[in-house]
This record gives C-alpha cells, sequence and structure tokens, in this order.
C-alpha cells in the first residue's frame, strides 16, 4: 500500500458565478520514502496538489489517505491534530516567526505534542544539528542569512518526525549555491532518514535530486518521469 | 487544546512600538474616562449617602422641600419648636435645635478676585450638636460677633488649598466683608464638607437676612410624625418637616439624571475608543496573516490562535489599564468638583478601580475579537498567500 493515495481527487474553488478547477480527477500514488517533484505551469494545480496533501486544503470529490488516514473525511479540528503529527511543511519564504528564536522556531511544532522539556530539547537540538544551523540557535530570523533561515524552517518541518515532508518552492527565494546546497540537505534527509518528499519546483535544476518528477497541466497529470529525467 | 506559548504573545507586543503605544495609550485613555465616570457618580452618592442622621429632622419652608437655599422661615421657628415639640434631644442644657441660613455667595480673596460660588451655612453652637459627623479637624470654630469662618475639607481643597489647613488664617471678603477662616472641619465625606460655616448672626448681617432657611433638629423620643404634627398645627409658620436622610435622598434623585448623562458620555467616548482600538488591532493582526496561516499549517487550532492573539491585546489593554489605575489614584482621587449642592471629591475606591481593570480587560476581549475573526476566516492557502 503507497503512504499517498489519491483517488479521483478533485479541487473546484468558486469565484463569483465561475467555477474553477485547478485538480481534476487525479488518480496518484506515492510510496513511503520517495523524493516527488511536482511541476508544471502555474495555475497546473500543483500548489493545490500540495494543499491536499498538506492538509490545509479539502478535496471538493474524490478520496485522499495519507499513511493510512482517510484525510478528506477528517473534521477541521481532527485535520488541525493530523497536521501536527503527519506533515512537515517548508515554505518559500521560509515563514519563520520573527519574535523567537530559530530554537524556539523548530521548538515550535513540538508543543503540540505531549513530549517533556527535556525530550523535545532533544529533538530540538537533533534536527538544528541535522541541518547544520545549531551554532544560531540563539538567533531570531533577522539575524540569519536566506539560506539559515530556510535550514531552520527544514529543522522545524522534520522535528515532529511527519510520515511526509512538504516542500512549496523551497529554493525559490535563494541564491543559485545556497538553492544547490539546500537540496543537497533535502536529499540527503529523504537518503539518510528515509523522509518522504513531495516538493513544488519551477527550477528543473532542483529535480535532479528527485526519484519522481511529476508534471501538471490544466489540472491533470500529464507525465511522470524518472528524476533528472525533466 | 495546545496552546502557543506565553512568550509569543508578550514578544509580539513588541513588534511594533508604535502600535503597542497606541494600544496602551488608547485603553489607557478609555479607562482613565471610565474611572472619571465611576468615580464622579460614585463620589457623588457617597457624599449623600453618609449626609443626614436618621434622627434628624428639617423644618423647612413649605412649597421649598427640594432646595434648602430657596427656603425662607420664620426666625422664631427654633424657639417655638424647642418649647412646643416634646422629645427632642438635650446636652448639658443645649437642646438640638439648631436654625440655619443656607446661602451660596462668592467668596474672594480681594478686589480684583470675582470670587467662587461657595456654600455658607450660619449656625449657632446647637450645629455641632445636631450635626454630629462634623468634627473641628484644625483650629476651632467661628466665634460670634468676629465674621469667623471654618471651611469644610472639600471646601478648602476646591478653593485650591492643599493640604486644607493651610486655608487657616486665609481672610475672604464675603458679600464686601472680610471673613477670618479659623478653622478646618470634617463631616465623614458628607456635603458638610464642602461647606463654610459662620455664625448665624454674622451671616445675616452680612447677607442682610432677616429669616432662617432651616431648622434642624435631632430628636430623642420624637419622631417624624410629630413634628409634620406640629408643621401641621402652625400654620403661622408655614413649615415642612422632612427627615434629613429623605432631603438629601431626594437631592440624589434630583442629580440621577446628570449622573445618568456621565455615564451615557463615558460609555459613548468608550465606545469610539473601542473602535480607535479595533482598528489598531487589526492593523497588528492583519500584517501577520500568513504567520498566523502557517501557525495553522503546523496543526495549532483556531482556539490556540484566538487565545494567544487575545492574550497579545488583553496585555496592552490591562498594562494601559494599569496605568490609568495609577494616574486614577493619584490624580483623580479626592479631585474635588464643585457643584450647586457644594462640592464632593472624585471618589476612586476599590469598587472603581475594579470596574477601570475590568473595562480594561473587556477592551482587550472586545479590540480583539473582530480582528481576529477577520484574520481568521481566511483559508489556510489564502492566508499562506498574504503578502506575496
Amino acid at each position: 500500500m503507497a503512504l499517498i493515495e489519491c483517488r479521483h481527487l478533485t479541487r473546484t474553488y468558486k469565484r463569483g458565478a465561475e467555477a474553477i478547477t485547478p485538480l481534476q480527477d487525479l488518480d496518484l500514488d506515492i510510496e513511503a520514502g520517495a523524493f516527488v517533484a511536482l511541476m508544471g505551469p502555474s495555475g497546473s494545480g500543483k500548489t493545490t496538489l500540495l494543499n491536499l496533501l498538506a492538509g490545509i486544503d479539502r478535496p471538493t470529490a474524490g478520496t485522499l489517505s495519507v499513511a493510512g488516514s482517510p484525510v478528506h473525511t477528517l473534521a477541521r479540528g481532527e485535520l488541525a491534530r493530523w497536521r501536527s503529527t503527519h506533515v512537515g511543511y517548508i515554505f518559500q519564504l521560509y515563514n519563520l516567526i520573527p519574535v523567537l528564536t530559530a530554537y524556539e522556531n523548530v521548538e515550535l511544532p513540538l508543543l503540540l505534542q505531549p513530549m517533556s522539556r527535556s525530550e523535545r530539547h532533544a529533538r530540538v537540538a537533533a534536527a538544528l544539528e541535522a541541518v547544520s544551523i545549531s551554532d544560531r540557535h540563539a538567533h531570531y530570523p533577522r539575524q540569519l542569512s536566506g539560506g539559515q533561515e530556510q535550514r531552520v524552517a527544514i529543522a522545524r518541518a522534520i522535528v515532529t518526525e511527519p510520515s511526509i515532508l512538504l516542500a512549496d518552492e523551497p529554493t525559490g527565494d535563494l541564491d543559485r549555491a545556497t538553492a544547490t546546497s539546500m537540496m543537497e540537505l533535502l536529499a540527503r534527509l529523504n537518503a539518510e532518514q528515509g523522509r518522504t518528499i513531495v516538493m513544488v519546483t519551477h527550477d528543473p535544476r532542483t529535480t535532479e535530486w528527485a526519484d519522481t518528477v511529476l508534471h501538471l497541466e490544466k489540472g491533470k497529470l500529464v507525465e511522470q518521469a524518472v528524476g533528472g529525467a525533466a | 487544546m495546545r496552546t502557543l506559548p506565553f512568550e509569543y504573545a508578550v514578544r509580539n507586543l513588541g513588534r511594533s512600538p508604535a502600535r503597542l503605544t497606541l494600544s496602551v495609550g488608547g485603553s489607557m485613555l478609555v479607562v482613565l474616562l471610565v474611572l472619571t465616570a465611576a468615580g464622579f457618580t460614585r463620589g457623588m452618592e457617597q457624599a449623600m449617602r453618609v449626609s443626614g442622621s436618621p434622627d434628624a429632622i428639617m423644618l423647612i419652608g413649605s412649597g421649598s422641600e427640594e432646595s434648602i437655599e430657596r427656603s425662607e422661615i420664620a426666625m422664631r421657628t427654633s424657639g417655638v419648636v424647642a418649647a412646643s415639640v416634646p422629645g427632642l434631644l438635650s446636652r448639658a442644657g443645649m437642646d438640638a435645635v439648631s436654625p440655619e441660613i443656607h446661602l451660596a455667595l462668592p467668596l474672594s480673596t480681594g478686589r480684583d478676585d470675582q470670587g467662587r460660588l461657595a456654600v455658607i451655612r450660619g449656625i449657632e453652637r446647637a450645629a455641632w450638636l445636631v450635626h454630629d459627623e462634623a468634627k473641628v479637624e484644625y483650629g476651632r470654630a467661628p466665634t460670634a460677633g468676629r465674621s469667623e469662618l471654618i471651611a469644610g475639607r472639600l471646601a478648602a481643597r476646591s478653593l485650591g488649598f492643599e493640604p486644607p489647613r493651610s486655608m487657616i488664617g486665609t481672610t475672604f471678603q464675603l458679600d464686601g466683608e472680610p471673613y477670618e477662616v479659623v478653622g478646618i472641619m470634617s463631616a465623614g465625606g458628607g456635603v458638610i464638607e464642602g461647606e463654610f460655616w459662620t455664625a448665624l448672626t454674622d451671616l445675616q448681617i452680612t447677607a442682610q437676612r432677616d429669616s432662617l432657611s432651616t431648622v434642624t433638629l435631632r430628636t430623642d423620643g420624637a419622631d417624624l410624625v410629630d413634628l409634620q404634627s406640629f408643621a401641621a398645627t402652625r400654620l403661622d409658620l408655614e413649615l415642612a418637616a422632612v427627615a434629613e436622610t429623605d432631603y438629601y435622598a431626594q437631592l440624589a434623585a434630583f442629580y440621577r439624571p446628570v449622573r445618568l448623562l456621565v455615564i451615557v458620555t463615558a460609555v459613548l467616548i468608550a465606545l469610539g475608543g473601542v473602535a480607535g482600538g479595533l482598528n489598531t488591532m487589526y492593523a497588528a493582526f492583519a500584517s501577520r496573516v500568513r504567520e498566523i496561516g502557517s501557525l495553522q499549517t503546523f496543526g495549532f487550532s483556531r482556539g490556540a490562535i484566538v487565545w494567544s492573539l487575545m492574550q497579545e491585546s488583553i496585555l496592552a489593554s490591562s498594562l494601559g489599564a494599569l496605568l490609568a489605575c495609577g494616574i486614577g489614584l493619584a490624580v483623580l482621587d479626592q479631585f474635588v468638583i464643585r457643584f450647586s449642592m457644594g462640592v464632593f471629591g472624585i471618589s476612586i475606591d476599590a469598587g472603581v478601580l475594579a470596574l477601570g481593570l475590568a473595562a480594561g480587560f473587556g477592551l482587550g476581549v472586545i479590540g480583539a475579537a473582530v480582528p481576529v475573526w477577520r484574520c481568521l476566516r481566511k483559508p489556510i492557502p489564502e492566508a499562506l498567500r498574504a503578502g506575496e
């Protein structure tokens, strides 16, 4: 059984009298431990798919199962709890909380888990170590470079040991060298820790680290390729 | 429900010092207004409530039951009532029957001074027996024939004498006559503290008055019905008998619309303050919509986020409320308000302070509720795109 199973997944938005369907009747399986890159032009539905996988949006039709949980059936509160344990999300603009230090930013998702302070401390320290940013743990986001901020954001995404790691153009705001180092970090997390990663990207260069590249157009899956072939 | 750390709310306050200043300052002003309105009504109520004794009865001019200053009764009334009504209090041979004149006259310090209106009560020695709540605090009581005054504590403060005893030795012009203040009296916070007392005969001469305003007496066996019977049988004196406590209760009722007006004005201005607060908090939260979307993405419930934003708003407004309470205690408490009945002090007591703090808390809750709702109603994907 695949870690992620989408069946006839459809998302329609209503804008006035007009109905927009960025994702239509999508069938997709993603195995545990995969590193998937989602590509496609603007409006192709890749971010909509990522939002549905993250449980921050709901399908209009179809089913979505992640790690055995029927995500499409969960109520708002259940969905929030599910997200806190199953999803790690990496944003393009990092979305660190400016009033919290790097350490506190990484610790934030753990506050939703029943966990002692010492256990939390060990998990945060390990996550910061995994992304090589331990020495900046007491810094506030404004004191960090873009690459350092994204490292902290990745540490925050992995600290809960989620079932899936979702990244929305994680290198979109970084220079080339930093983007390369970030992709190497994600690839290492995928290879060494077996993290399942689904990444939305516009940059064909970043697909070389993915083992699967999915092309979406007008809400439909039009091509599935092996990483690096895009 | 797993909540966001309290530090998050505290540190968010420091994000924009200008906005924090506006929030705290706005709340402080609104709470200060609430304290002023509540302290005003409380002070007036207290002055009325502690004024008058249950066994004191006032004989005033028939038809002038609502205003002692308009009342005129014959000079001989006190002698007649003392001789006619049994059961009046008597101490050391003195009947507790106090003939009095109540006048509102301008007190000035010199020719160039227009003077300020003050309630002057002309009394005899029996007044101290009838109004036993009145005590000489400093100096002495006025002596007849020497044009002397004793000032109530609030009356002295209303003319700028702080501490009140600093007024002793001051000479005022009263209808062109020099009067010297020889003492300061207290009266448990009652209206007497807002008055000046002088000898009855001196005031009669100065004001060229040959009638009394009231004869107030203390009973010791007699009751209101006895005095009402006396007034009914002595039609030549044109008297009405009123219990002193009822007189002040009527006076309090007369001023109820004023208190209501003060409260309504305060509420309306406070609502304006709330509208301003809503605007400030909305601006504060609206700039963080993406952050709020991120917190929801991590799994924080709407309830947890609402609570954290509420904490932030309540902290700011409570800080303003605490500052307002400090200012209220330091500046407003016992601030003297002049009124036609005399003066009273704004009373910032524990109840008024509690009301001010509750208002600050309420401001925090109401000020955050609408902005929080507006920020959280956006779907998470839309919130995450905010500011792009």
